[in-house]
């Protein structure tokens, strides 16, 4: 006879709400999995097409915190594509550096909640600490520690003096060393060794069938970063920034973190490179500009994989529709698989490996 | 003197996660000095005593979140992080909300911020701690609150409570029509204009300063935004944009401040203009001068 256990919807261990009903057997290995969902519904379709585009720059941001500049990027670059607007290098530039932090501290939060749910108290502390590094670098250039308010239609808010780049390459001088000694602890410690390796496991032909992107895709042997596939924005114009990240073939949960660590670690590459040799211009080309009747599909790499936005406008000041197609709604699919088979303790672990973002999902 | 241990138990009710994941980072990182407080995460909402609701409370998590304050024993303090659960912020308007928090349980310390910084979560958990203790020892709750956590600065460049300079203002109303939370409000009192901002449901985002055309709305970089909830509607800045009587017909009339007039007048000599004239009589004087 199995055992029916409820997790949720509000729990210590759950960064955002969550229900499951698992079926366990007696030695606790999971049987069923029911993964309800919704509580997170905040009916952000109907909302973007009562606010006008200026509204629309915040309103997207607020979808998810964690890849807070990816959306409203995704969303002007779906704007430009209709109002057929080439944007100054400069800021493509400064757009790329603004996602990439956000990138790498999105990594670092999500690298510390497992070393948080492990119970490896110091690891947690020095990732968080190393995360530190790179929030008080967005509180001091952009102004806030998680919606950096980067982009606008045409260009971006904020310019970077010599000044502030020094300051950045400092900062990140200070972080790097620190991250990559993370990746080895992590790599190395005995207690992430037992409860990572070879649990939630996603083999590489199980994860191209349900179509999984982002590190969960790394950590199972697939490629499908959009930075490299159809580079966008300023990964096209340089192909030398393309992140060279080597999938990782362990298909578990330490993978998974892994490929995040590779992910940081190329960002903030690409963050050096470009900070060495930024395209002087303008940083935009007007504040608000006309936005005629059209439609457009975007895709680009948030964080957590790959994120689609459509976009209809009619000429209005308001959308008429807006779509999202988020990472984690491909990534949820792989959940079953993973949790299927695996121990009921490992279930939050599993969870934490796909670096959910429930609040991109249910919107 | 009888005490009660603080223990903590949070209820995401719908939030983009920011507030979460800050709340996180201000209780395991050690600058933040949540450690001070000696507060302790709770595993079952049974053995809470102070509860901290994120979110703006979306119809989907109500009827739990409504089960789970039952379980709840008193006495107890209820802690709410981030303008979403103050207000519903963003997405006040939206068919998915049912909130605020405040519509369900009894709020006692704000957290206003998109997300706040986590200073201000941890300023915000220490006033619900003194709350605490003085429910526990039944003494009445005192409405103003002095800081409790020293050492807190914020850099020059945060983004923080919204003010005005008056004086540069033209009420043009661009930050109302660029505000995503509708936390800006400008309205004709008598002769004079109200430029309004409410900090519980401004999200921070600096909008309204990027748009303005005079650079008249600014942020500053205060960051005191953990308040008692008695302070909720009146948590806000107030400023009066003064207009003038026209020098031909009299009229009361909003003359345009030298920051416009610049933009408008690249090349020309803003203080040889004829600027104490109401638009009406402008366009009369203009066309005597020019066509008769």
């Amino acid at each position: 006879m199995g055992k029916t256990i409820k997790i949720g919807p509000f729990h210590p261990e759950l960064e955002e709400s969550v229900y499951f009903k698992l079926v366990a057997d007696k030695n606790s290995i999971v049987q069923e999995v029911e993964i309800v969902n919704g509580f997170i519904h905040r009916g952000m379709e109907s909302l973007v097409t009562n606010r006008n585009f200026m509204q629309n720059l915040i309103l997207t941001e607020r979808v998810c915190s964690l890849c807070s500049n990816n959306h409203p990027f995704t969303f002007v670059m779906a704007v430009e594509k209709i109002a057929n607007i080439k944007v100054p290098s400069r800021a493509e530039a400064l757009r790329v550096v603004a996602d990439e932090i956000k990138r790498a501290a999105s990594n670092l939060f999500n690298l510390a909640m497992l070393s948080h749910l492990t119970h490896s108290y110091e690891l947690m502390k020095d990732t968080l600490e190393t995360r530190e590094y790179l929030q008080d670098l967005k509180e001091t250039i952009w102004g806030n520690r998680m919606d950096m308010s980067v982009n606008l239609f045409t260009g971006v808010k904020y310019d970077l003096d010599a000044k502030k780049v020094v300051h950045i390459l400092e900062k990140l001088n200070l972080a790097i060393p620190k991250i990559k000694e993370l990746q080895k602890r992590f790599e190395n410690d005995e207690i992430i060794k037992q409860r990572c390796v070879g649990v939630g496991i996603l083999p590489t032909e199980k994860a191209l069938e349900i179509g999984v992107t982002g590190p969960v895709a790394r950590g199972s042997g697939i490629n499908n970063d959009v930075r490299v596939k159809a580079p966008y924005s300023l990964y096209a114009l340089r192909p030398e920034l393309q992140p060279r990240t080597k999938p990782r073939n362990g298909c578990d949960v330490l993978s998974r973190a892994m490929a995040r660590f590779d992910d940081i670690i190329e960002a903030v590459r690409i963050i050096k490179d470009l900070l060495s040799d930024l395209p002087r211009g303008k940083t935009y080309l007007e504040k608000r500009p006309h936005i005629p009747e059209g439609e457009a599909v975007v895709r680009t790499e948030a964080p957590r994989g790959e994120l689609i936005y459509y976009l209809k406008t009619d000429g209005s000041q308001k959308p008429i529709r807006m779509r999202w197609k988020v990472p984690t709604y491909t990534n949820w699919e792989a959940l079953k698989v993973m949790i299927l088979g695996d121990k009921v303790e490992n279930v939050t672990i599993i969870l934490n490996s796909i670096d959910p973002c429930i609040s991109c999902t249910e919107r | 003197m009888n005490k009660l241990k603080p223990k903590l138990f949070r209820i995401n009710t719908g939030s983009c996660n920011g507030c979460d994941v800050e709340f996180l980072a201000t209780a395991l990182v050690d600058k933040f000095q949540f450690h001070k407080l000696e507060v302790e995460i709770a595993e079952e909402i049974s053995q809470a005593n102070l509860l901290v609701i994120t979110g703006p409370l979306t119809a989907r998590s109500e009827p739990f979140l409504k089960s789970y304050i039952n379980k709840l024993s008193e006495p107890y303090v209820v802690v709410g992080i981030g303008t979403c659960s103050i207000t519903s912020g963003i997405f006040r308007d939206s068919y998915a909300i049912n909130g605020p928090t405040d519509k369900v349980i009894d709020v006692d310390i704000n957290i206003s911020g998109c997300p706040p910084r986590p200073q201000s979560i941890a300023e915000g958990i220490a006033k619900g701690v003194a709350i605490l203790n003085q429910k526990v020892q039944n003494v009445n709750i005192s409405k103003q609150m002095d800081t409790i956590l020293q050492g807190f600065e914020a850099p020059k460049s945060f983004r923080g409570k919204i003010n005005l300079h008056a004086n540069l203002c033209t009420a043009c109303r661009t930050c109302e029509t660029v505000c995503p939370s509708g936390a800006i409000n400008i309205t004709k009192i008598g002769d004079k204009y109200e430029h309004k901002v409410w900090h519980n449901t401004c999200c921070f985002c600096g909008n309204c300063v990027f748009f303005c055309p005079t650079g008249a709305i600014y942020n500053t970089n205060d960051f005191d935004t953990a308040k008692h909830q008695d302070e909720k509607y009146s948590d806000t800045n107030i400023s009066y944009i003064k207009t003038d009587n026209c020098s031909s017909c009299n009229k009361r009339y909003k003359k345009p401040t030298t920051g416009l007039l610049k933009k408008a007048y690249i090349n020309d000599d803003i203080n040889k203009l004829n600027n104490n004239l109401c638009p009406e009589c402008r366009k009369k004087e203009n066309f005597t001068r020019m066509y008769l």
